[in-house]
């Protein structure tokens, strides 16, 4: 093939690589790519050590042969062909940094030297027209930048100390083969701990701050700060000063991302230096009580993982459904809390089947759930529980019984669930629990301070004591909206509290406990009525009264129309407001009042056969504070022909002193004396045009807002 | 070589945009070889693989919110000093410039206006109480009290939207928003975030779904108003006639519709449509059993106050919310108005702990004695506090108090906080001696309690990464246990 060409189509797969190489860069942190193309990313090693030598060879080219130099296409050919294989090598390289867990801050900067390395390789192709002193500087840097970076790739496959001296002959941690108490605590779960979150970094293959972790001996060595076991700057031990660092610390260990200690791994270790950091001591040598030797006991090495925090925990889909989550207790944690919803949805099958991990589950939450015996059966193999809420179950106390033999269990609850002295005794002895949740109703309190003294290490918690306080019952709910009564009207009262008596009147006297009515069926009214209601029962204070007035509105006029319109803000439905059956309620504003301000309020209705009419009622409202003030007067005149009225009576009432602060519904009605039928009626009630001196709209006219009028 | 190939391989416009095209055909190709590459959606994925950063201390918040901003001077942070010279005047090197709201701004006196309250210590910790609130103070050695909070805010909307949202302009995801975004539902069944209403009597501020709102997050997070009826969610149950088995039937459908739909215009939103009729369904049946009040017993009733049976009383939303809690609603919001005592605070004061006394003890002392206490965070607090000075006329037993954001005083309980009394203000109130906690610190604190880390939790939008905190907050790192 042509040379030409050749290197016509290598710098056309340069120009397609490289853009690909620097998207994947980029977005590798966030992305994931598929395991074939992972599997390419092998590789790497294979292939990276052409561009190195090749590069090699172009400084020197370029540096000393500028005098005799390469034919134009073959010089090209080998930068093109350089180029090529910088870029391929970094890209396989980026593939290969996904696979395996590497040291963060090594790998980024190898990542991003490769990356550098292939760009410029791709720039030297172009350097054809370049002075010579530029070259020679060109070509310095470029080795500069092939030297330091790829060593930063050879520290990563061989270790911190590639370059070094050999260290001593290395020791793997040996695997523990047997469980029993004949092991000693290091090698039963500190070493276990060690090799799994430590070893990866300080060990044979990375020896980071020069401290390796894999044997006892290598452990006393310590590292670049010295001892780890021993008082470091008059503080904890070094090992503990670093694992109980807060996260976010750059020297907190095991290091941000990596998989972190757990709660009981964390116990242990501190536990076990501070108990002088013994490689010998045998866990049978210690007391059986002696939290060391029970954690050690109990420690179980988890599976290996590959150290990647996202994916060396198994996936619990398979547990969780719509009433149930199985989730673990944070990233990275091993620990798992399970909770369960809704009692009607339970199934036993969902808690047998959490057996498969029965070993990682910390807490769990049952409250409300049909639980049986046989289900407890399964919770006790639940060996690393700590917390239990069985709250509201309907099991009875001697259930629990079982519970006892989960050692790690200590906060319990169990609300709901009946229990008195002796067998609340019963299942405190010798029980594991620190925190015990009951529901008590106090008849016999002496005797729980009996228990709690007795069980000292156990904190009873128990409901407050009310039995002895009384409370006041809330006002019982008159339970209609309508205040009209247009030939009978049906009220029903109800209290929310079971238990509650409701006694009410309807003369207008205060309800007593003793001789009012006990409400039991709805009511039903026909007149003016009082309602007045109060809510009783034992053991509580009675109620606040509460009352509401019912309105007789027995004539519903024919028509009715404005001779003076109300304000533009407040205009009702129209004149048909106040004849409509619905009353205004608080809110002045939520248009179902009719409001004068500037004008006298004037309106007639009327009736298509001539009648008498005995009463007239307003209901009105009444705020000083929004300058809303009382009717002053009404008055009603009554016409035949709706042309000429004749004055039937007026009826003036009286306004506001300063004390007064007021804001509620008000009625003002006015009588009307004799027989007389007429076929109108016209209406003027009076507003105040003049706001009295201590107001602070002295001078301006009040408001008078009118939401109905009845007629009987 | 002829001369037409030589040209041909040089370097000119139409070479250099064809190898361009390779380039992009480069580009091409990884998005082939990462799948999801050039998906804005894969970051929310990410996070359901890394939250909670770190172990929660509490699983489930729930926010008492006393909307208005009630009086700390009448509540919790006492100052005899202000009895003493009840009627002097602020010195002005105490207010020290800060701007005031335009209630006060023109007053010619700030006449200081010492508590008519009785105060007592209480507990093992030495908080002072107010006789206002004797259940809360019963609950002292609970408390995590911090009388040194402040804020940027001074009126009510801002105040409100900034601890909600951590931004004065309304356009934020609210803090359960963000907890629902980042660690989603515990019950599946239940919405992550429930925001519940209710009404004092005393001088009351809107409350708006803002509040609530996702933000720029997924709809799915917004908080869902339980409403005080005698039915807690609206338009819940079927209409008559409609059995759950048709509803699942039209479901369906209606989802491989919207699924269509989405597949053809691949608006996201559309997808949230299908999970929100799923959750409606699912709530349709959880719903009713947890917010039936009516089977609580008596002993729960007298704990919580009787009222505790009315639905839209404080005291009904407090039982409501341990009730969504335990049932593992991940964020419950309440709010309670009326607290914006401008003037008349003595009287306004003591309606509004009647109502809110008894029910915040006992929602603690409920969730203590069921064991979940540790595992949830109760928040008491409103969105500024109020002037040590008087706003309108002093009188001998009445006065009123303008808004004060320089130092103010919130607790919390339970999840993961110490009991105790931290912060001081100084001998008026006025500004904060130790330990000043700003809004962005508070969220800081609450996400660390769930275990999240508020610097890495972000969401980018329009261009840029949010996080709650913005870019400000500190763990305060003295209150967690």
């Amino acid at each position: 093939m042509d040379i030409k060409k050749l290197s016509q189509w290598g710098e056309w797969s340069v120009w397609f690589l490289n853009p690909l190489l620097l998207l994947l860069a980029i977005y590798s942190e966030t992305s994931k790519t598929n395991d074939v193309l992972l599997w390419f990313g092998k590789l790497h090693p294979l292939v990276l050590h052409f561009p190195i030598v090749i590069g090699i060879a172009i400084v020197i080219y370029f540096i000393f042969f500028q005098k005799n130099k390469l034919e134009e296409n073959t010089e090209k050919l080998i930068l093109v062909g350089n180029a090529l294989i910088a870029s391929i090598v970094a890209i396989l390289g980026l593939l290969l940094s996904k696979q395996d867990a590497y040291d963060t801050a090594t790998l980024n900067l190898h990542k991003w030297g490769g990356l550098s390395i292939a760009l410029i390789s791709w720039l030297l192709i172009y350097t054809k027209n370049i002075s010579t002193g530029y070259k020679k500087i060109m070509g310095l840097g470029y080795l500069l930048v092939l030297l330091f970076f790829t060593h930063q790739g050879a520290l990563l496959t061989h270790g911190e100390n590639a370059l070094s001296i050999p260290a001593p002959a290395i020791v793997k941690a040996e695997e523990v083969k047997t469980v029993d108490s004949s092991l000693s605590v290091y090698e039963k779960a500190v070493a276990p701990i060690l090799t799994q979150k430590c070893v990866g970094c300080h060990g044979p293959e990375k020896v980071k701050g020069k401290l390796q972790l894999q044997s006892p001996e290598l452990i006393l060595k310590g590292g670049k700060d010295g001892n780890i076991l021993t008082s470091f700057h008059n503080g904890e031990a070094l090992l503990l000063q670093r694992i109980h660092l807060p996260n976010a610390d750059e020297k907190h260990m095991p290091p941000d991302g990596k998989l972190q200690l757990t709660l009981e791994e964390l116990t242990l270790l501190n536990k076990w230096v501070k108990a002088g950091g013994n490689f010998t001591k045998k866990i049978s040598e210690l007391a059986k009580t002696d939290s060391l030797a029970i954690l050690a006991m109990a420690y179980k090495a988890p599976a290996k993982g590959n150290g990647d925090t996202k994916n060396t925990a198994p996936d619990l889909k398979e547990y969780n459904s719509s009433y149930l989550t199985v989730n673990y207790l944070f990233n990275g944690s091993e620990e798992i809390a399970v909770n369960f919803f809704q009692g009607s949805f339970y199934k036993k099958e969902q808690l047998t089947n959490l057996l498969k991990i029965k070993d990682k589950i910390v807490s769990l939450n049952m409250q409300g759930m049909p639980v049986t015996k046989e289900d407890l059966a399964s919770i006790v193999q639940f060996t690393h529980l700590k917390k239990l809420n069985l709250n509201y179950t309907k099991l009875a106390l001697v259930d629990l019984e079982p519970l006892k033999n989960i050692p790690s269990l200590i906060n319990l609850s169990i609300c709901g669930i009946e229990v008195n002295q002796n067998s609340l005794t019963t299942l405190l002895d010798k029980s594991p629990f620190t925190e015990i949740h009951i529901w008590t109703n106090h008849s016999n309190e002496k005797e729980f301070e009996q228990l709690t003294a007795k069980h000292k290490k156990v904190k009873i918690i128990i409901g407050d004591n009310l039995d002895t306080e009384i409370i006041k019952l809330t006002s019982p709910i008159i339970e209609q909206d309508s205040s009209i009564i247009v030939t009978s009207l049906e009220i029903g009262v109800k209290h929310f509290l079971k238990g509650t008596v409701v006694r009410y009147t309807i003369d207008g006297t205060e309800p007593d406990s003793l001789s009012s009515p006990i409400y039991s069926k709805k009511l039903h009214f026909t007149k003016n009525t009082v309602l007045k209601t109060k809510a009783f029962k034992p053991g509580w204070l009675s109620s606040d009264i509460v009352q509401k007035t019912f309105y007789k509105s027995e004539i519903h006029p024919d028509t009715i129309y404005f001779v003076t319109n109300p304000d533009k803000k407040y205009p009702g439905t129209g004149a048909k407001t106040l004849t409509d059956y619905e009353l205004g309620e608080q809110n002045f504003s939520n248009g179902k009042w009719l409001a004068y301000r500037d004008t006298t309020m004037k309106f007639v209705i009327g009736f298509k056969q001539a009648r008498p009419l005995h009463e007239a009622h307003f209901n009105a409202f009444v705020d000083n504070g929004a300058y809303i003030f009382p009717i002053l007067s009404i008055m009603i005149e009554g016409s035949n022909d709706g042309k000429q009225f004749k004055k039937l009576n007026e009826a003036k009432f009286p306004s506001l002193e300063k004390t007064e602060v007021v804001r509620e519904n008000k009625s003002f009605s006015c009588t009307i004396p004799g027989e007389a039928a007429y076929k109108y009626y016209r209406f003027t009630l009076l507003n105040l045009k003049k706001l009295p001196k201590w107001h602070p709209g002295k001078g301006t006219p009040a408001w008078i807002f009118v939401d109905e009028l009845f007629l009987n | 070589m002829n001369e037409f190939l030589e040209h041909g391989l040089n370097q000119n416009r139409r070479k250099f945009l064809s190898k361009m095209s390779l380039g992009i055909g480069g580009l091409a190709l990884g998005s082939l070889m990462v799948p999801g590459l050039f998906d804005a959606s894969n970051e929310e994925e990410l996070f359901a693989n890394v939250l909670p950063h770190f172990a929660p201390k509490a699983k489930r918040v729930i926010y008492l919110f006393q909307n208005g901003a009630p009086s700390q001077l009448d509540l919790y942070d006492y100052k005899p000093m202000l009895q003493k010279m009840h009627g002097q005047d602020l010195p002005a090197s105490i207010r020290n410039g800060q701007r005031l709201t335009g209630m006060t701004a023109n007053q010619a006196k700030f006449p200081l206006a010492g508590t008519k309250f009785n105060f007592a210590q209480h507990g093992a910790n030495g908080g002072w109480f107010s006789e206002s609130i004797p259940h809360i103070a019963s609950m002292s050695d609970e408390l995590c009290i911090i009388r040194s909070m402040y804020t940027e805010a001074i009126n009510h909307d801002p105040a409100l939207t900034f601890f909600q949202t951590g931004a004065q302009v309304g356009n934020r995801p609210s803090m359960g928003s963000w907890v629902s975004y980042g660690l989603g539902s515990e019950n599946k069944n239940l919405p992550a975030f429930c925001v519940l209403l209710s009404k004092g009597k005393g001088n009351g501020q809107g409350v708006y779904s803002k509040l609530w709102n996702n933000g720029f997050l997924d709809s799915i997070h917004q908080g869902v108003q339980f409403s005080s009826g005698e039915e807690p969610v609206k338009y819940l149950s079927d209409p008559e006639f409609i059995d759950r088995g048709d509803k699942r039937k039209i479901l369906d459908e209606i989802a491989s519709l919207n699924q269509e739909a989405y597949n053809n215009i691949g608006d996201p939103e559309i997808v949230t449509k299908i999970q929100q009729y799923e959750l409606a369904y699912r709530m349709q049946m959880a719903v009713p059993e947890i917010t039936s009040l009516q089977n609580e017993p008596e002993s729960i009733v007298k704990m919580y106050g009787p009222e505790c049976l009315a639905p839209g009383t404080y005291a009904a939303n407090c039982l409501l919310a341990r009730k969504l809690s335990e049932n593992g609603v991940r964020f419950v919001q309440l709010y309670h108005q009326g607290w914006d005592s401008h003037g008349n605070l003595p009287a306004e004061i003591v309606g509004q702990c009647k109502d809110v006394d008894r029910p915040s003890a006992a929602l603690i002392k409920d969730l203590k004695q069921r064991g979940l206490l540790d595992e949830t965070l109760i928040i008491w607090g409103g969105e500024f506090g109020r002037t040590n000075y008087c706003q309108g006329a002093l009188t001998k037993d009445n006065y009123g108090r303008d808004h004060h954001p320089r130092a103010f005083t919130i607790w919390m309980a339970g999840g993961g906080v110490k009991p105790g009394v931290f912060g001081e203000t100084d001998d008026f109130g006025y500004n904060i001696n130790s330990l000043p906690v700003h809004v962005h610190d508070f969220h800081a604190t609450v996400m660390h309690l769930m275990g999240i880390d508020h610097e890495r939790f972000t969401f980018k939008h329009q261009g840029r990464r949010y996080r709650l905190t913005d870019v400000a907050g500190k763990v305060v790192n003295e209150i967690i246990s």
